[in-house]
């Protein structure tokens, strides 16, 4: 059963500086118990997609323009404010990425766990305290009574986590957003509030969306991920899927900007080019199209919506055997995908319309003048000069043969 | 080895006690200079306090035959004034006086301003916008001027006093205390507190104020050494208590200046005693402020 179905989501930012478009247009859905990723970069709207959900976007500049956040059925864009407030914590409940300043320095843990509880349940102290006792062993807390009355400035980075982990399921809510609850920590800090983040959701048969920038915490934490850019998601497939055969240059882009423990040796690592786009502007054509080293003239005017990569295959929105959809005019080819860039002479990235230099054109005339910078350099080496531009692929016939995954 | 194993987490518990106002305590205990400002408010209080165990005199009556005696005259430790009233009385009574008109305004002000601030910070939007501008004016006054302002209004006398006081605090209060407010609205543990649902008022109670009091704390304590010099101004300025008898530190120095010649050491003697509270209020706010700062946590 769907728990939750985001549809057509549109969030903006009014600053001084303009309009921030922080959000245009995403839609998603989630089974119950089923566990997402939601990867992309900083500032890709990510985070700002689950405040949204939550409706805890920061105001008076944070307004939902649009769309619908439908959970158990019900709007939450629409619902009163106590209503929502009865929802957070009871049915969706949220994990930050900071332990150190997700807990009020001034109230002991015990407090703070108490009154989540208490915040939904008509139950005394003493059996809110209990519950909170029990919660802290589940998260694997030693002597948790001693530790309810400690301040959150004596626990270790790791300890606060759980113990956000744990007030976040204290009531044991049917949707958990962790929004990079690793990023703060310690590397081997990191697998073991994994491990327990895994765990936990699926003894409890509780839906997670985990928000990284990280594709290899993902990995092994979800069933089925979507990839954003610019506020929109460019990719969605299951984990598996998106692994073997990431379709979009930004998620081909991601991956072969990790290194690998089982690469070839000698393998270089191709970095992104450039810097994500200004959200102040409205997105004309595919966001990254002026990083995009597979681009098309039709990339510059038209933004792709997302279309499974098999276009005859039944869509399947939710689950592990997700439809591998992608939001790209020209993606690349299973060799590209191995390589990470475009392979021979296959064409030029299309030049922007105005004929101004962008990012793309920048790096590789900083590399014709000889400028030793390494990242330059590699540049010059994945796009080899070439004039013959061959024919470009249509943008409607997608190059991928389905049957190559 | 089961002895080694246990240690760590008993020392955990140890250390679990302590709260961090007590962490505060202990670094303010620490800091020098906020114990020489404790010493001069001990000796305030002190004075404030036990004022009648102190001197035998009345400080309003005085005997004409012993007027203008010098310090160190027998009988009277500080020496007597115009009207031959002793001076020690008046100093330890003009003590108390300070205390609660000091105090008393203080505590005014910051129900004053701590309210505005509240609102503005919580409500936001046109709501804090018409507040604080309307603080930003009162602001731009200087504080002694709005204090006169105030009493002439008003008339004078103790509650005038305070209340004239209080508006100078006020502005600088609300403004303080809103500004905190919105720094902590956006922390982490605020959303978070609100991502599990607690209601609107709870958020600001448990969660806003008491992470925004360290620094109106810190600015009340400051703001009673400037109390005590506004206090003082206003009795040098002929604005002080509606009985011209009563022993305030500040009408005793404007007294004085009129016989100078005779008695310097009565303008001495008050001048001195505001000196030394002023100080200690100034000190001990300061040490308040490095205690309770966070960042300077050792």
């Amino acid at each position: 059963m769907t728990l939750l179905a985001v549809d057509d989501l549109v969030v903006r930012f009014r600053t001084r500086d303009g309009t921030i478009h922080a959000v245009n247009g995403v839609s998603f859905e989630l089974e119950e118990g089923e566990r997402l990723g939601l990867v992309g970069e900083s500032g890709c709207g990510k985070s700002v997609t689950n405040l949204a959900i939550m409706r805890l976007l920061p105001k008076p500049a944070g307004h939902l323009e649009g769309g619908r956040v439908v959970f158990e059925g019900v709007d939450l864009a629409k619902v009163s404010e106590s209503d929502i407030r009865d929802i957070r914590g009871k049915d969706i409940a949220m994990i930050f990425q900071d332990p150190m300043t997700s807990l009020n320095p001034v109230l002991t843990i015990g407090e703070q766990m108490v009154e989540t509880i208490q915040a939904h349940r008509k139950v005394s102290n003493s059996a809110a305290r209990a519950r909170a006792v029990e919660l802290l062993s589940m998260v694997g807390i030693p002597k948790p009574e001693a530790r309810l009355g400690d301040f959150p400035h004596q626990f270790s980075g790791g300890m606060r986590q759980r113990v956000m982990i744990a007030i976040a399921l204290a009531l044991e809510p049917k949707l958990l957003i962790a929004d990079e609850p690793t990023t703060a920590l310690d590397v081997t800090i990191q697998a073991q509030v994994l491990d327990l983040l895994r765990n936990l959701t699926t003894e409890h048969g509780t839906a997670l969306i985990l928000i990284t920038h990280d594709l290899g915490v993902v990995a092994g934490m979800t069933q089925r991920i979507n990839v954003m850019y610019a506020g929109f998601i460019v990719e969605t497939a299951a984990t598996a899927d998106l692994f073997e055969s990431p379709s979009h240059p930004y998620t081909v882009g991601l991956l072969h900007s990790i290194p690998r423990i089982d690469a070839p040796p000698g393998e270089e690592l191709v970095p992104i080019e450039g810097r994500p786009p200004d959200m102040r502007h409205a997105p004309a054509g595919c966001p990254f199209a002026p990083r995009c080293a597979w681009r098309l003239d039709v990339c510059w005017s038209e933004n792709p919506p997302l279309r499974a990569i098999d276009p005859t295959a039944r869509v399947v929105s939710t689950g592990a055997a997700s439809t591998h959809q992608v939001a790209c005019h020209n993606p690349p080819t299973r060799e590209e995908r191995e390589a990470g860039r475009p392979l021979g002479d296959r064409y030029h990235p299309a030049p922007p319309p105005s004929g101004a230099l962008d990012e793309l054109s920048m790096a590789r005339v900083g590399a014709s003048a000889g400028e030793p910078d390494g990242a330059i350099g590699e540049t010059a080496d994945v796009w080899p000069e070439s004039s013959s531009v061959s024919a470009s692929p249509s943008a409607g016939g997608l190059p991928i043969d389905p049957t190559d995954r | 080895m089961a002895s080694i194993a246990s240690t760590g987490p008993v020392l955990a518990t140890e250390r679990a006690s302590r709260g961090i106002w007590r962490d505060a305590l202990r670094r303010l205990l620490r800091n020098g200079p906020a114990l020489v400002g404790l010493f001069f408010i001990a000796l305030f209080l002190f004075l404030a306090l036990l004022a009648p165990l102190l001197t035998p005199y009345d400080p309003v009556v005085g005997t004409l035959a012993d007027r203008l005696q010098p310090p160190g005259s027998p009988g009277h430790l500080l020496g007597t004034d115009l009207q031959g009233r002793d001076e020690l009385a008046r100093i330890v009574y003009g003590a108390r006086l300070s205390l609660v008109v000091c105090v008393g305004s203080v505590l005014m002000g910051l129900a004053m301003g701590g309210t505005i601030g509240a609102i503005a910070g919580a409500a936001g939007g046109r709501t804090d916008a018409v507040l604080m501008r309307t603080v930003d004016v009162l602001l731009a006054i200087p504080g002694i001027l709005l204090a006169i302002g105030v009493v002439t209004w008003l008339g004078r006398g103790l509650p005038q006093i305070m209340l004239a006081v209080a508006a100078t605090n006020a502005p600088i209060f609300a403004r303080i205390l809103r500004g905190s407010l919105l720094a902590n609205r956006e922390q982490d543990y605020v959303i978070a507190a609100r991502s599990i649902g607690a209601p609107r008022l709870r958020v600001l109670f448990r969660h806003l104020l008491p992470n925004s009091l360290t620094s109106v704390m810190v600015a009340g304590t400051l703001a009673l050494a400037t109390a005590i010099i506004d206090v003082a101004g206003l009795g040098f300025l002929g604005l002080g208590p509606s009985d011209p008898r009563t022993a305030e530190w500040g009408t005793m120095l404007t007294d004085s200046t009129q016989y100078l010649r005779q008695g310097p050491f009565l303008i001495f003697f008050p001048g001195v005693a505001i000196v030394i509270s002023a100080i200690g209020f100034n000190l001990l706010g300061d040490g308040l402020r490095e205690s309770l700062d966070p960042r300077l946590k050792r």
